[in-house]
């Protein structure tokens, strides 16, 4: 049988977890391919309509990943993510979407902790299965 | 695409209609210009600037229905300025496309005859930056209908398709329609009470169910609620979907005035009620923004402590103005927005006032 393999869409802020994958990549620490990953500058420019749109073209899975708080670069945007995040999540419980959108925050010392969270949000998202939105 | 409705033909380009539109008042906008532009030159000049309030077709001579007009001219355009990046549009899209996709959690009676659906009311409270509890009207609702003693089925429809419609999204607008008709006919359902002035206006118009449509209040101004604790003075702001679109202009002063609230009417009231200045969340910017200022000063000067109005956009635009001026200009507002289910279940409850209920989640 074949295994699923989903398509995830991950938003990296600049500052640190952009870093922490290349740490990751340094270290050479192995982890799964199936993420797609998007520099924006600050966790805060993602919007929730990017991660509406993400769904509608297809990914199984958004994961949105940030600089711990209290440390942006921006002084707070990530307060914002945090809020707009938690948002998000309760409306992917309304519309049947459960476990498919998750924030973490990664620091760029925290290559381990990168490995990680993709790798437990990949298998979260193997197991939920196809998005209901590609199935059609 | 042009509907039988739409006799914009007919006018005879007198002006009444900029005489009268608000927003006239803060942009260079015309609906006189926009309809000589498109009978004769084909054009849709303008026609996304307009509130679609539908001031205009209460003050024409000629009887032309330019609310048809507009929304003629906006199918198949490409909308501008639409509002919080496009979040609701996204999500109605997504809803389409989503089976078993909710628009709330609450749960009620479901072998009831009678439906409430609460409209994207949830939605608005992740959505909008603002510190108040859309949630609370959905809930304020059920409990204030479990009181008339007509216990509702909760509806799960998709998203009533308003601003998909007004926004020129003729597609999207009747995948919802039909999602919602097939979903309504099922459930079995005679009445269909919805808490939304935009909700009314769809299901009522654009729709052709065979249940009947009830705004809330309309429901709530034949009930007997037992409220005799409403000693304040209440301004009512007419959504224009619910006054001018509809008709129904008495039954959210019957449902006040029966709880012993004294109401003061504003300036411009019913037919000439203003606008809150934003509709089908497009043009929310600084020229609407000072029709929302007019509004809420003319509240301000009835001396009322509380301005009720019976849509949620309406709700969030005058308190979106009235948190940002408290705040920051020091511009006081004193007196509440609430929606009117909000204000009479809290009187239900003793006028626990702060935020009451507890919520959507």
């Amino acid at each position: 049988m074949v295994v699923f393999e989903p398509k995830i869409v991950m938003f990296c802020c600049n500052w640190c977890s952009y870093a922490g994958a290349d740490l990751v990549g340094v270290g050479r620490l192995q982890y799964p391919t199936n993420t797609r990953v998007i520099r924006v500058m600050c966790s805060s420019r993602i919007q929730p309509t990017f991660i509406l749109q993400a769904l509608k073209d297809g990914a199984d899975g958004v994961l949105v990943t940030g600089c711990h708080i209290g440390d942006c670069h921006y002084i707070d945007g990530n307060v914002y993510t945090e809020e707009r995040m938690k948002n998000v999540v309760d409306a992917m419980k309304l519309l049947g979407l459960e476990g498919r959108v998750h924030l973490e925050w990664v620091s760029a010392s925290e290559g381990p902790k990168f490995r990680e969270t993709v790798t437990e949000f990949v298998e979260q998202i193997r197991a939920l299965g196809l998005s209901p939105l590609r199935a059609e | 695409m042009t509907n039988n409705s739409n006799n914009s033909q007919v006018c005879y380009q007198c002006g009444t209609c900029i005489a009268i539109c608000p927003v006239r008042r803060v942009v260079k906008f015309s609906p006189r210009v926009a309809i000589y532009d498109s009978n004769i030159y084909d054009t849709d000049t303008d026609v996304w600037d307009c509130l679609t309030c539908g001031q205009c077709v209460t003050a024409c001579p000629q009887g032309v229905r330019l609310l048809d007009f507009f929304l003629d001219q906006r199918i198949g355009g490409e909308p501008r300025d639409i509002v919080h990046k496009g979040v609701f549009t996204e999500l109605a899209d997504l809803m389409t496309q989503l089976g078993n996709s909710k628009t709330t959690l609450l749960k009620g009676d479901d072998t009831a005859g009678i439906g409430y659906f609460p409209g994207c009311v949830d939605f608005h409270d992740m959505f909008f930056d603002l510190d108040m509890d859309f949630g609370e009207i959905a809930t304020s609702s059920v409990t204030l209908l479990s009181k008339a003693g007509l216990s509702p089925k909760i509806m799960q429809l998709k998203c009533c398709g308003h601003d998909q419609l007004w926004q020129g999204n003729q597609e999207m607008f009747d995948k919802l329609k039909e999602e919602n008709t097939r979903l309504i006919n099922e459930s079995g359902i005679d009445t269909l009470v919805v808490s939304c002035a935009e909700c009314y206006r769809t299901f009522l118009m654009d729709y052709d169910l065979d249940c009947e449509v009830k705004h809330i209040s309309q429901v709530l101004a034949d009930a007997d609620l037992g409220i005799t604790n409403g000693s304040a003075t209440a301004a009512i702001h007419d959504a224009c979907r619910l006054g001018r679109h509809t008709g129904e202009y008495d039954a959210p002063r019957k449902a006040i005035a029966a709880t012993g609230a004294n109401i003061v009417e504003m300036q411009h009231t019913k037919e000439n009620a203003l606008c809150c200045g934003v509709s089908s969340m497009m043009n929310c910017n600084d020229h609407t923004k000072a029709l929302r200022v007019l509004r809420m000063d003319e509240a301000k000067r009835t001396g009322a402590d509380v301005l009720i109005t019976s849509c949620p956009k309406c709700l969030a635009h005058l308190n979106c103005l009235k948190e940002e001026e408290d705040s920051e200009h020091g511009h006081d507002y004193p007196f509440e927005v609430l929606d009117l289910t909000v204000y009479l279940a809290r009187k239900l409850g003793g006028g626990n006032g702060g935020d009451g209920g507890d919520g959507d989640e």
